[in-house]
């Protein structure tokens, strides 16, 4: 692991629910009572209908690689150590995208498509929500 | 609202890694440049539109900056602001100038962008929210993402960004102040190291200190002046501002929104365009607005560059002075610099000929802004 604790997200009112979720092992994603839109990042109305009855429901923590990066270069001294690293944009079944890494699974195995499962590593005092293949080994 | 607002006067500084100026010094040059070249005097500019550029503005956070250049320059002007739209400032610039000068609100607009990151502590690889925590850095991880997937679903290959790349770069050494003017063979990029896979080093735009302006006048204050000047024809803005929420995001940008109310206003079609400088801080960036603008079907981009269509001679000759990959990190200003240029006729070794209707293209903010403006030589 790297020496260098990696930038930490600053969780904010808005936020601080999606990173609680991911200390206590659960990725959360926003929903509108009023429509049933799901959505990331947080908001404080729905973006499709603009109520304000949102809410934090939990998602199963399964989707589907939609891009993925290898970065060849590391621009942080936290990533240093990891380089090459995979940053990935994740389309969870419930339809919500984010940001994350892949991980233990070498860049090049790495495809568009692949289903991804969540699963948490500490950094620091935040946990962070990454992907693994689901089916593919340590 | 068909405008008759007209670009009179361009001006730059040299494009290099290192100038050992400020910022202020070059904006002021070029903008000393563009009003010369529009044969008007500083007394002359009621207007000015600025942009701080990346080290100045968008990572040190936008002081008001108009009101520190507008001081050096000794302007009170009836009209001012600066554009914060990233890469799409400078198009937008002119647009607003446009607008400013149909509405009466200003005759002699000066608009300007400038930047030396060789003197600024920022850094052009900034963490990209709570991306960073997970390595996404700097613009290109994000048209990194955006290439890979335009690669898994229309089967865009290393050859169809490179061909960008080495078309770009072989106009540029046909451009006396461009910065990277050594031809680059495609197989040399092919063999290049990757920055953030898949896109190479030589994919992604050059940095440079540097400065560009232009000056933006009515139609009847053109007549006065020995130069007549390039029509604003026609433009349009659209902005993605969901980001990832999106499903289009990474995959298509607001271009196709813009573009068509460009290409209305100035009440013309593809095919009258007979250049375009495409917005290039990466060459995937490139391929998605030739697709998005509708110069070719979606997933088409990579074929069409590779029948050599953005080359001089070819169908539509695209940043014919190497744009930021090989020109300069002009933020766009460059672009439109070079669209008046050839509209006039005035390019010398890669002059396209009978050149009347340039498309000019900004795109920023990560993958979130666009503008696209029209200039037409009549
Ligand atoms: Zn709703």
């Amino acid at each position: 692991m790297a020496d260098t604790p990696r930038p930490a997200p600053v969780p904010d009112a808005v936020t601080a629910p999606f990173w609680e979720g991911c200390a206590q092992g659960e990725l959360r994603v926003q929903e509108c009572r009023a429509c049933r839109f799901r959505w990331l990042p947080g908001s404080v109305v729905c973006p499709h209908c603009w109520s304000d009855a949102v809410t934090w429901v939990a998602s199963a923590g399964e989707g589907t690689v939609v891009t993925f990066a290898v970065y060849h270069r590391s621009y942080h001294p936290a990533f240093q150590p990891l380089v090459p690293y995979v940053v990935a944009v994740v389309e969870l079944a419930e339809g919500p995208r984010l940001v994350s890494n892949v991980v233990g699974v070498a860049p090049e195995r790495v495809r568009v498509g692949m289903p991804v499962r969540v699963e948490f590593q500490s950094a620091g005092d935040i946990a962070l929500p990454v992907f693994r293949p689901v089916g593919e080994g340590d | 609202m068909p405008t008759s607002a007209r670009i009179v006067g361009v001006g730059h500084t040299s494009l290099a890694p290192r100038l050992n100026r400020s910022a202020w010094a070059l904006q002021a040059e070029a903008v000393r440049a563009a009003v010369a070249d529009a044969g008007l005097r500083p007394q002359d500019v009621d207007g000015l539109i600025t942009e701080p550029g990346y080290s100045q503005g968008v990572i040190e956070g936008i002081t008001p900056h108009f009101l520190r250049l507008g001081a050096m320059l000794g302007l009170n002007p009836r009209y001012t602001s600066s554009e914060v739209l990233g890469g799409a400032s400078c198009v937008a610039m002119v647009q607003r100038a446009a607008m400013a000068v149909a509405a009466g609100l200003c005759n002699v607009c000066v608009c300007v962008f400038g930047d030396a990151p060789s003197m600024a502590r920022g850094t052009w690889s900034y963490g990209r929210g709570d991306g960073s925590a997970f390595g996404l850095f700097g613009a290109a991880g994000l048209h990194a993402l955006a290439a890979r997937r335009h690669m898994a679903v229309y089967g865009t290959r290393p050859e169809h960004l490179g061909e960008v790349a080495v078309t770009f770069r072989q106009h540029a050494g046909l451009t006396p102040h461009a910065q990277q003017r050594a031809p680059l063979p495609l197989g040399e990029y092919l063999e290049s190291p990757y920055l953030v896979e898949p896109l190479r080093v030589l994919d992604c735009c050059l940095i440079s200190d540097g400065a560009g302006a232009v000056v933006v006048t009515s139609a009847e204050r053109a007549r006065d002046l020995s130069r007549g000047g390039i029509r604003i024809a026609g433009f349009g803005q659209a902005h993605n501002l969901t980001g990832l929420a999106g499903a289009d995001y990474l995959t298509t940008l607001p271009a196709r929104e813009s573009g068509p109310i460009a290409f209305g206003m100035a009440g013309i079609t593809h095919d009258d365009v007979d250049i375009a400088q495409l917005y290039d801080c990466f060459t995937i960036v490139v391929l998605m607005q030739l697709e998005d603008y509708g110069f070719c079907a979606k997933g088409a981009a990579g074929a069409f560059v590779a029948d050599g269509h953005l080359r001089l001679g070819g169908r539509l000759p695209t940043n014919t002075a190497g744009g930021l990959l090989s020109e300069g990190f002009g933020g766009g200003m460059f672009h439109v610099i070079e669209a008046v240029r050839q509209l006039r006729g005035e390019c010398g070794a890669r002059q396209v000929e009978e050149a009347e209707v340039a498309l000019v293209s900004g795109h920023g903010l990560g993958m979130n802004t666009h503008a696209t403006v029209i200039l037409c030589r009549d």
